[in-house]
């Protein structure tokens, strides 16, 4: 095995490694024990995926593709599935994100989860959540990325009900569950659709044979490839299979900056940058991907605007930034849709890490309705809020504005009906700065409430019985949360440490790729791309200018917008409330997808089951066919059971009589 | 190495016998002693199976009835291997596990699972077809004194259900072997009714067909299928746990099995024939056993319709009638027999814990304090749902690629199966595991003698999930080249 | 002797035993008039034998009586056991088979 191939296991195995170690023996570790032992797993994650970004860069450009295969897992009946990795430009720089911010975000919950109950069992999903992510970056073919993706799903059902006494978490970890097997189930039939011509799982070999395999808009390749847009859209929050990412916010609070930051969430963009050969041969298929990024980025800052608790503000942000990412990977936009997942990781993990430290200063209340005036009680909380709100709104020169102007870019530069998708782009520039600074000026100016107050006074608040914020129900403390105490980032070293590392990479992130300055990411990414038409553009310095500038301006009225709103005139937000009623009505009810869907699925398919039960099994089945069949078999026993008295001397007759009737019978014959 | 397989046959069967001459409290030593031994010979067979070869291995063939043409054949190869495999696994853990319990009258009870082990391994031996008519019925015997004297409150009627049902089955099919081996030996000579011979003189159509429907009439009812699965509610709502368990993850098995091995070489007019009918069946079992799954609140049927559910999806496989649907379906089997008979024993475990009762509203949030046993329960629960990762998801992506390949259409339906079964499984495990503690549950971790039971299963699920190709592998040459004409091929 | 004499009686021994069996309610007297029957072939049996010439007749009669005395043995052994559980000795009253 080459050490490249070594350190692309190392990287993969050492949280499966820490997830078994935690799951084994972590309830006998002390104190914050298996919290390190996750920090540490993650952190030699990390340092092997430097190494294998460091071999990889030390072979040619043609050879930066490695596959490295462990053993035979479905190799039979003309299907070739091995348990294989792909080391290429791709996936080593996903790797590379997903290991060093999940790092991040295991050292920020070593702290924040201190005094939960369930703190051991908390990092071992946190592991296995993490390799499972690695898995589906770093496989080798569609069998293992479909490993991969299910497993994403199932660590985010741990984690998201993971206080599951709670009735609203163990629902909503369902929901994510079974949103995210109907993705699966997409990939699996796309996976069908592909394989049918090429007759082979392995990427590679796909991408090389689909150029010979598929006719130009073979129909086939456009239903497998929208088929692969299901599995996308459903891990990837978008219209209309992005229900449960909001409910995902059940979940603790680095569950939600990990599943958004990190993992599962990008793994829709990763994927469509990954099956980029087969998107460009059926260009029809990335044009639904692009239309539906687009909506979803629109329809999510519309939401955004309405909420009123604090982690959902920030999880319609993030599907709308997915939306971005999902519109630039479709629209050929590869680079700069990675581009912005890096950065976005980075603010979007920072950001629900402040949140986290709210929320914990608020005692696990969520409601910004409840929030304020905490700018002097947690300053340090409020400048990474700060920095990560900037980046967000793409305000210069935080990271944020050049991934998102750079996607909007190459979009324009494609012409033709691109042209709206990069208004919209802008217009969800403007809307993603009105949301973010809201829910900073909500959360951080304004009178103190009683809890900022306490804590300027150096005390925190505790609740003396805990609430669910969604049902008022008392919670159960005994599954852990919330603990007895709290952590904000003010009083504890490992979340400032995780926290001031990822402002720094959301401030200078950006500059990884400053248009006409520094082409990092490009170059780097270049081996896996070098097939595609799309991937090296230059658009005009005229379109690149304007497009900065209106990207700068769009954030900064947005934010203008909302100091305006909600800082300076606090009354004006209730009389544009009431003077668009309906509007407004729509966007609280997040455009009443939950209803469609349950009116559209849900309830059909408990009508069905219902009727099944109550009504098929009991009449046909039992009243027909059993009790049919059973029937004959009982009239008919109870005829013989007429004849059958018990009289001995009865039988006795009967025998004789027998015998009798065979006498004569032969008496007359002869 | 000379295994031969007449000893593993008859061991549960002799051993019963010497059960009945031992003091009541060691019969129960004396049949795990049996199953014991029947799984280490199992295990020895699959490390001495030759996976390059897929004629028929072990052979033992000596003339029964000379008379009538009927051998005393069997032999193991690629199709039955890995569910003798599971006969041997399952029956050691099972009797294990009643083992641990108090029976009325023990040495009949392990007399009878003898026999019932006897009976499947021979009806998955026998390579001819009169033997394995003749176990096939034997297999009824012994599960009608099991339910009849230590089923639950409604055992009699459950019984007479289950007797009608599964006679009528074998008696049709009774009637088809015959005319099987009868129509055959017109063309030739000789009568007989081992399977090589009788691939060698198919059947006219005509004949193929009504003779097809009397078998598939008689496994869909073992199995249980849509529509056929009406004995199944009471019957599962009546059987000792122990029992179900093996009726659902091994006798259902035989049923599928039985297409493999007779429909499919035997009747291949027919089978291509009725195909169409047969996947609109199994989609319907997995369509309608996915639906009442998540609708019933009793914790047996959730298993029980998940079955009728799983077993669709091995139909479907079957009569995909290309290579990779039969690997599929054949992984499948074994995967379904080793997942759910641990989820039935978890099912007596959380009965336990609640007071008695199996409905799952009376059950919840056990987890807290028995996380070990929510682990293992999880991990079942994901398997049942054949999560990818699991050997499970391998068996149904083989299957409904096999039927993308002939049936396009039914393949998109089938798999929101996939979908359903999610729904039902996680639904059992929230509600048994997870939300607030009901109100008559008490809560306890998992014992050691439950653990020594639960443990290797699932190890064993985790095993196969990391490399399914250990059951691929040996099925494979049987699939594509092997023995009478089950020469499938994959459409690429 | 003509063989239709031997055979007469016979018809005549069997009769007997055959309304006895059907008129009374003793077990016990049940089994003297099932013997009688049994004999009553045996006659045939051995008068049949003889005027063939032919010993196969008779080893049936033997094989008969043996097994009559077993099916003696295991009736009485019934009744005994019935006696024992103070069970009304009457055949009418057993009537277990009853559907």
């Amino acid at each position: 095995m080459t050490a490249l191939k070594f350190f692309a296991w190392a990287t993969l195995l050492a949280p499966l490694a820490g997830a078994v170690l935690i799951s084994l023996v972590g309830r006998r570790l002390p104190g914050r024990g298996s919290g390190y032992v996750g920090t540490g797993a993650l952190a030699l994650s990390f340092a092997a995926a430097i190494g294998t970004l460091v071999k990889l860069q030390g072979l040619g450009e043609e050879q930066r593709q490695v596959v490295a295969v462990a053993w035979d897992y479905a190799r039979t009946a003309g299907v070739d599935a091995q348990l294989s990795l792909l080391i290429d430009p791709l996936s080593v720089f996903m790797i590379l994100v997903v290991s060093g911010v999940s790092a991040l975000i295991h050292a920020y919950s070593i702290s924040y989860l201190d005094s939960d109950a369930g703190y051991v069992r908390f990092f071992g999903y946190l592991n296995y959540f993490v390799f499972s992510m690695l898995l589906l970056v770093l496989a080798g073919n569609f069998l293992v990325l479909i490993i991969g993706w299910a497993f994403v799903g199932a660590a985010s059902y741990m984690l998201i009900s993971f206080w599951y006494r709670r009735e609203t978490a163990t629902r909503a970890g369902i929901k994510a569950f079974v949103i995210n097997v109907l993705g699966d189930v997409g990939l699996v039939l796309g996976t069908f659709f592909i394989f049918k011509h090429v007759g082979t799982v392995d990427f590679l070999t796909t991408f090389e044979k689909a150029k010979t395999a598929f006719e130009p808009g073979s129909a086939d390749l456009t239903a497998g490839c929208i088929l692969l847009l299901v599995g996308a859209f459903a891990k990837s929050a978008q219209i209309p299979l992005h229900t449960w990412l909001p409910d995902a916010m059940e979940g603790p609070t680095p569950v939600s900056a990990l599943i958004h930051a990190a993992t599962m969430v990008t793994a829709g963009v990763y994927l469509i940058a990954r099956m980029h050969p087969l998107f460009e041969l059926a260009p029809s298929a990335a044009d639904v991907g692009a239309i539906v990024g687009c909506l979803t980025l629109l329809v999510a800052g519309t939401i955004a605007i309405a909420q009123t608790d604090l982690k959902r503000v920030i999880a319609y942000s993030t599907m709308s930034q997915i939306g971005y990412m999902i519109m630039a990977v479709s629209a050929g936009a590869y680079a700069a849709g990675l581009f912005h997942l890096m950065t976005h990781a980075f603010f979007k993990a920072l950001l629900f890490m402040a949140a986290g430290s709210v929320i914990a200063a608020m005692a696990g209340q969520q409601d910004l309705d409840k929030m304020g005036g905490f700018k002097r009680a947690m300053p340090f909380t409020f400048g990474c809020m700060c920095i990560g709100g900037l980046a967000l709104a793409g305000i210069p020169p935080f990271s944020g504005f050049f991934s998102k102007d750079e996607i909007l870019l190459l979009i324009g530069d494609r012409g033709g009906w691109y042209w709206i998708l990069y208004a919209a782009g802008y217009v969800g520039a403007f809307l993603t700065g009105v949301y973010t600074f809201r829910m900073i000026f909500r959360a951080f100016y304004g009178e103190p409430v009683r809890e900022a107050r306490e804590l300027e006074d150096g005390h925190l608040h505790h609740a003396e019985v805990h609430t669910n914020p969604a049902t008022g129900e008392i919670e159960d403390t005994e599954v852990g949360f919330p603990g007895p105490e709290h952590h904000i980032a003010e009083r504890e070293l490992s979340m400032k440490f995780a926290m001031s590392a990822l402002a720094v990479l959301a401030t200078v992130g950006g500059f990884l790729q400053i248009p006409k300055v520094t082409h990092v990411i490009d170059h780097f990414l270049e081996p896996t791309f070098h097939d595609s038409a799309l991937y090296e553009r230059h658009p005009s310095d005229g379109l690149l200018a304007f497009g900065l500038v209106l990207g700068a301006v769009c954030g900064l009225a947005g934010i203008a917008v909302a100091y305006y709103v909600w800082v300076k005139n606090p009354g004006t937000s209730e009389r544009v409330r009431l003077r668009l009623a309906p509007l407004y009505r729509l966007f609280v009810n997040k455009w009443y997808f939950d209803e469609l869907i349950d009116a559209l699925v849900v309830r059909p398919a408990r009508w069905f089951g219902n009727f099944a039960q109550q009504t098929f099994e009991r009449v046909v089945v039992n009243g027909v066919l059993v009790g049919g069949s059973t029937g004959i078999v009982r009239s008919g026993s109870s005829a013989v059971r007429a004849a059958q008295t018990g009289f001995l001397r009865y039988y006795a007759a009967l025998l004789l009589l027998g015998t009798l009737g065979v006498v004569f019978y032969f008496l007359v014959a002869a | 190495m000379k295994l031969d397989l007449s000893i593993m046959l008859f061991i549960p069967l002799a051993f019963g016998v010497i059960g009945l001459f031992v003091p009541e409290r060691a019969a129960a030593k004396v049949a795990l002693l049996s199953t014991f031994l029947v799984a280490a010979y199992a295990v020895l067979y699959v490390v001495d199976f030759n996976s390059s070869s897929g004629a028929l291995q072990h052979v033992t063939d000596e003339t029964w009835i000379a008379e009538l043409g009927i051998h005393y054949k069997l032999g193991l190869d690629g199709l039955n291997l890995f569910l003798v495999l599971l006969t041997g696994i399952l029956w050691f853990a099972c009797t294990l596990w009643a083992g641990f319990q108090e029976w009325e009258k023990p040495r009949y009870f392990y007399l009878h699972l003898g026999i019932a082990e006897t009976a499947v391994l021979g009806a998955l031996l026998a390579q001819d077809l009169a033997l394995f008519v003749v176990f096939f019925d034997l297999m009824l015997v012994p599960f009608f004194f099991l339910t009849g004297i230590w089923g639950g409150a409604k055992r009699v009627q459950a019984t007479m259900k289950l007797v009608i049902y599964t006679l009528v089955g074998s008696l049709l099919m009774l009637t088809a072997a015959v005319a099987t081996g009868v129509l055959a030996a017109a063309g030739s000579a000789d009568l007989s009714f081992a399977f090589s011979d009788l691939a060698q003189h198919p059947l006219a159509s005509s004949s193929q067909e009504w003779i097809f429907l009397f078998f598939a009439a008689a496994f869909l009812v073992k199995m249980p299928a849509f529509p056929l699965h009406g004995w199944m509610p009471d019957g599962y709502r009546n059987m000792p746990l122990p029992v179900l368990a093996l009726f659902s993850a091994v006798l259902s098995k035989v049923a599928a099995y039985g297409f493999l091995r007779i429909c499919l070489p035997l009747f291949p007019d027919a089978t291509q024939h009725f195909q169409t009918l047969m996947l609109l069946l199994a989609l319907a079992s997995i369509i309608y056993g996915s639906a009442m799954a998540f609708t019933t609140t009793e914790a047996r049927l959730v298993l029980g319709y998940s079955s009728v559910a799983q077993l669709g999806f091995i139909t479907l496989g079957i009569f995909a009638l290309n290579s990779q649907g039969a690997q599929g379906a054949i992984l499948q089997a074994f995967n379904h027999g080793l997942v759910v008979a641990p989820a039935f024993f978890i099912v007596a475990l959380l009965a336990d814990r609640s007071g008695g009762s199996e409905d799952i509203r009376d059950m919840g949030g056990i987890a807290t304090r028995a996380p070990v046993l929510a682990t293992l329960f999880l991990i079942v629960t994901f398997a049942t749902l054949a999560m990818p990762g699991s050997s499970n998801f391998a068996g149904e992506f083989l299957i409904l690629l096999g039927v993308f390949q002939s049936k396009i259409a039914i393949a998109i339906i089938a798999s929101t199966g996939v979908v359903l079964a999610a729904v039902y499984a996680l639904r059992l495990f929230i509600v048994t595991m997870h939300n607030r503690t009901g109100p008559r549950v008490e809560s306890r971790e998992l014992g050691v003698r439950d653990g020594l039971v639960l443990v290797p299963l699932v190890l064993a699920i985790l095993a196969i999930a990391l490399y399914p190709q250990f059951a691929l592998k040996r099925s494979e040459p049987t699939v594509t080249g092997g023995t009478p004409t089950l020469a499938l091929k994959a459409t690429p | 002797m003509d063989i239709g004499w031997y055979l007469a009686v016979s018809a005549l021994i069997f009769t007997i035993g055959a309304g006895g069996v059907l008129t009374r309610r003793s077990p016990l007297v049940i089994l003297l008039c099932l013997e009688l029957m049994l004999n009553a072939a045996n006659l045939a049996l051995i008068a049949f034998s003889r005027m063939h010439g032919n010993a196969d007749g008779q080893i049936f009669a033997i094989i008969v009586m043996v097994v009559a005395a077993c099916e003696v043995t295991i009736g009485l052994g019934i009744i005994v056991a019935m006696h024992r559980r103070r069970l009304p000795i009457d055949v009418d009253e057993m009537r277990e088979l009853q559907g």
